[in-house]
């Protein structure tokens, strides 16, 4: 489905779910944050349950999801991202339907380091063991501070891939005068002819939701059922 | 012959203080190692209690054993600090100045947790899960509020 323009069509590009793990993620990763900052660590557990869900959906989504939610639509190679950090400089929006190479690399990382920080958080122990993981029973008291040190890392690392991804952000608005963050909300975007993009139907995104639900839910319980 | 003996003299009274010095400070950081050493017995036992306490049947006699080793712990706390341990020692510590120039109060926090420690092992040892339960709260908030006020925030 698409509109005419005379500069090109505004089709649709992010999907619903896609759309909606993105803000949820930015959300709880927000509140995790306040959370354990005001030593709210109960409030702390269940945003981070949640995130987990999130990651869940969003792992089965870039196989089984829409098209510009896939890994296999959007991770290339060395050379195809080499050749496109040389259009760079140009000011043109690069006319491809999603993440260009170089983003989709910056979409692994930031998975990866949500994941490291979620499982580092599943195993934690507070100094003084009263605050801790579900998972946390699985470890010795010193391994699990040691999570905790890797856990305020991941943070770190979390921290300085948030404020990358919006440098972009801003240098696409700035630069190259395309509106990122519009089409991660409207879920549509400009381009010069219908990239044609497949969706997946509703009732898989809710096998998925289902399936991610289960697992935060196993993990928030240390899969003591 | 006079003037170098005094010279011989000055420079082994010299060595000596400074050898002196160094063996004090090394002393102290050994006692900064050795209270870290304590500190993490200390929280191995009592996650060894709580570790037991989120199980749907808790093995008493575990609990019990783990209460009955925090309590001994506990007991051993305010030997951990001897004057001199705190930055000062040239070793990393967590532990504020604070500890020693606000003694009383330190040793009244250590205090506390003897007394929870204590708490909690008497009920252990009566077998009382439910009791233990909220009575390992208290332990913590014990061990929160010396943390609190005397050890350095980590990754600050």
């Amino acid at each position: 489905m698409s509109t005419a323009s005379a500069s090109g069509v505004r089709a649709r590009l992010w999907d619903a779910p896609t759309r909606l793990v993105h803000w949820a993620l930015v959300a709880l990763v927000l509140f995790a944050w306040w959370s354990a900052e005001t030593d709210r660590m109960a409030w702390h557990r269940w945003s981070g349950y949640a995130v987990v869900g999130l990651l869940v959906f969003r792992l089965i989504w870039g196989f089984a999801g829409s098209g510009s939610a896939r890994f296999a639509s959007f991770v290339r190679g060395p050379a195809a991202t080499l050749a496109y950090v040389r259009t760079l400089p140009d000011r043109t929006k690069a006319d491809m339907p999603g993440h260009n190479p170089l983003g989709a690399w910056a979409v692994l990382a930031l998975l990866a380091v949500l994941i490291a920080q979620s499982v580092t958080g599943l195993y934690a122990v507070d100094v003084d063991a009263i605050e801790a993981g579900p998972l946390s029973d699985r470890v010795s008291f010193d391994t699990g501070r040691l999570f905790a040190k890797w856990h305020h890392w991941s943070f770190w690392a979390l921290e300085a891939l948030v404020a990358l991804h919006l440098a972009a952000i801003a240098f696409y608005l700035v630069y190259k005068r395309a509106n990122l963050v519009r089409a991660m909300v409207t879920g549509r975007q400009d381009f010069g002819r219908d990239p044609d993009l497949s969706f997946a139907p509703p009732w898989r995104a809710m096998l998925a939701a289902i399936f991610a639900a289960a697992i935060a839910w196993l993990v928030s319980t240390g899969f003591r059922l | 012959m006079a003037g170098k003996s005094r010279w011989v003299l000055g420079a082994a009274l010299a060595l000596s203080v400074t050898a002196g010095g160094a063996l004090a400070q090394s002393a102290m950081a050994q006692a900064v190692k050795d209270r870290q050493a304590h500190f993490k017995q200390q929280g191995a036992a009592f996650k060894a209690v709580l570790d037991e306490l989120k199980k749907d049947a808790p093995d008493k006699a575990a609990v019990a054993a783990n209460a009955a080793k925090l309590k001994g712990i506990a007991a051993q706390l305010p030997t951990w600090f001897p004057k001199g341990s705190g930055p000062e020692a040239g070793v990393k510590t967590a532990a504020k100045p604070e500890v020693w120039t606000d003694q009383p109060n330190f040793l009244a926090a250590a205090q506390r947790l003897q007394g929870e420690t204590a708490k909690l092992d008497e009920l252990a040892g009566a077998g009382d899960i439910g009791a233990v339960k909220a009575q390992a709260r208290a332990v913590g908030l014990a061990c929160k509020n010396c943390h609190d006020r005397y050890r350095v925030p980590e990754n600050s």
